[in-house]
């Protein structure tokens, strides 16, 4: 059974006269790339900073590696993280940023911090002072940051912003990297959701404080993806038709009434007739097929 | 806790804050030793130490050149410039906002502290690192200026104008109390305002504003408040330079513990509840 790092239970906040996040329920296991999609507002970035304490929950708990959220002073040892803007000191090089958290965290080996920059693509630039660096090149060095330690789980909050495309393209191998390789779990938001899907292999839809939908990479291909729906009162039936007359398994059965066809794709007309040929009662069948953005919209739409 | 506040004085000593601040504490030393008068900063001062005569004054405003000024005060007599100057111990306050400023206040304004809260470092440990940071920067400062203004004017002044070194010593610790009660102030100030600007505009009014209230309602009002003035902190540290009584000394140190629990369980219980933004 996979490790849990993340779990939340019924977790709230609530201000004066705002719900930032209700009874938020989600768990993220060892491995996870775990990508938070929302609008803005719609709580991702208070959900991360009640994890990483910045801020108290109202009602709810959460565990992180198996330790409840009251004791959490050594378990925070195993997390690295970007929230919001990267904030450093601007006097200070990359560098000397970097070697001020190696001290706080009793890193001796300055080794380390060469290999964050590297890792992010600053060191060359890592005796620049912070406050003359590029936007992308503060991104980088949050992220720098964040993986200064080795952490077993990082979380990183808007991450690719302000990254030209070379950038994000460097930064999400990179992340890809630190998960297959060092087997780093990472939760991850973004406004940028083609960009989330490259990368993450779960994903999580808030809104309005609220998760709609906790989904894996393979359910969201399946909900996005281009196909035939076919409602049926008789699923068995119909894929047995399926497999005998038009010679194909590429379907998933989603429930006891549904079937998603994935060839013969504008050949709704064909499939009807073959089914209906062979007393397969049809209710409905469509072509359906939509991006990650109008997923997300129509997911956000159901809602309101 | 120890790694925060080594980390932070790697931070502070690669600035060049730390550096001009010492630099004006060395640039007061040296204009009170030659000009063998302290500087001060502020409404008033309780000391009776700087009085001279009539006639003195006078001498003193018509003095022509530096050495002239020099001779006038030399004739007056001996006198312990080096007690006058760790009287005006008040100044340092305003060395205090910058220590704070640049150790904690800095956090904030760039919001770095969500760096280090969000790593193994909890709230309290955040809290009391910085305390004990600027409290030992504080010290560093009280120590550098007392010492330096009393060997300076050792060397420039010489032996009549100067106090026993013992009593440098016991002064300096008559008034750490209260300087570390002040400090607390300060560090409840920088938890509870957060911005640099917001801290800076409050730290350094109220010590003015302290001061004008209770002049003015004095003033104003005809009450006496010299009693309650007694313990002002600018006053209070000038009195504790100034062969003080015992029970003086008593009410002033139980003054700066005082000063210390409440302000720290103040701003303590403040940041603890806060959202870092």
């Amino acid at each position: 059974m996979n490790e849990i790092i993340l779990k939340t239970n019924n977790l709230s906040k609530s201000y004066k006269n705002f719900t930032a996040i209700n009874q938020v329920n989600i768990q993220i296991n060892k491995g996870d790339i775990y990508g938070l999609i929302g609008r803005n507002g719609a709580g991702k970035t208070t959900l991360m900073k009640i994890i990483t304490t910045l801020t108290n929950k109202t009602n709810g708990e959460f565990e992180l590696f198996n330790h409840k959220d009251n004791d959490l002073t050594q378990t925070k040892r195993r997390i690295g993280c970007l929230i919001e803007n990267p904030a450093f000191f601007s006097n200070l090089s990359a560098y000397d940023n970097l070697k001020y958290y190696a001290i706080q965290k009793g890193i001796t080996d300055n080794n380390q911090i060469i290999q964050s920059l590297k890792l992010v693509g600053l060191e060359d630039t890592k005796n620049k002072k912070f406050k003359n660096f590029s936007l992308g090149m503060k991104q980088r060095l949050g992220i720098a940051f964040a993986i200064l330690d080795n952490p077993d789980f990082i979380i990183l909050d808007e991450p690719i912003n302000g990254l030209d495309p070379i950038g994000i393209s460097d930064l999400r191998d990179t992340f890809k990297r630190l998960n297959e390789e060092k087997n780093i779990t990472i939760l991850i938001s973004s406004h940028i959701l083609s960009e989330l899907y490259l990368l993450a292999t779960r994903f999580c839809i808030l809104e309005q404080g609220h998760v709609i939908k906790e989904l894996t990479k393979e359910e969201l291909d399946t909900e996005c993806s281009k196909c035939i729906v076919i409602k049926t009162d008789d699923t068995k039936k119909a894929t047995v038709i399926l497999e005998k007359e038009l010679n194909t398994t590429n379907y998933q059965v989603v429930n006891n009434e549904e079937i998603r066809l994935y060839d013969y794709l504008e050949q709704s007309q064909k499939i009807n007739k073959v089914l209906v040929k062979n007393d397969v009662n049809i209710k409905q069948i469509q072509e359906t097929g939509i991006s990650l953005e109008d997923y997300f919209k129509s997911l956000i739409s159901s809602q309101n | 806790m120890i790694n925060l506040i080594k980390s932070d004085l790697y931070r502070i000593f690669k600035g060049k804050a730390i550096y001009i601040t010492l630099a004006i504490v060395i640039i007061i030393g040296i204009v009170s030793c030659v000009g063998m008068s302290s500087g001060y900063i502020g409404v008033s001062t309780g000391s009776k130490l700087t009085s001279f005569d009539k006639e003195s004054t006078i001498a003193l405003n018509e003095a022509n050149n530096l050495i002239e000024y020099r001779n006038i005060i030399k004739s007056h007599g001996s006198f312990e410039l080096d007690r006058q100057i760790i009287g005006q111990n008040g100044n340092l306050y305003y060395l205090f906002i910058v220590i704070v400023v640049i150790s904690l206040s800095t956090d904030f304004s760039n919001k770095s502290i969500k760096n280090t809260l969000s790593s193994a470092i909890t709230r309290k440990q955040y809290y009391f690192s910085k305390l004990v940071l600027i409290a030992f920067l504080g010290t560093l400062f009280v120590l550098f200026n007392n010492y330096f203004s009393y060997f300076l004017n050792l060397i420039i002044n010489g032996d009549n104008f100067s106090m026993p070194f013992m009593e440098t010593v016991k002064i300096t610790l008559l008034q750490l109390p209260l300087l570390y009660g002040i400090i607390s102030l300060l560090v409840c100030f920088a938890f509870v305002l957060q911005k640099t600007a917001l801290f800076n505009t409050v730290s350094i009014s109220f010590i003015i504003l302290l001061q004008t209230l209770i002049i003015g309602i004095t003033n104003l009002f005809k009450i006496n408040l010299n009693g309650f003035y007694d313990y002002e902190f600018q006053s209070a540290l000038s009195k504790l330079a100034d062969f003080p009584t015992n029970k003086y000394i008593i009410i002033c140190a139980v003054l700066g513990i005082a000063y210390i629990v409440v302000f720290n369980i103040i701003g303590y219980n403040i940041f603890k509840k806060c959202e870092i933004k």
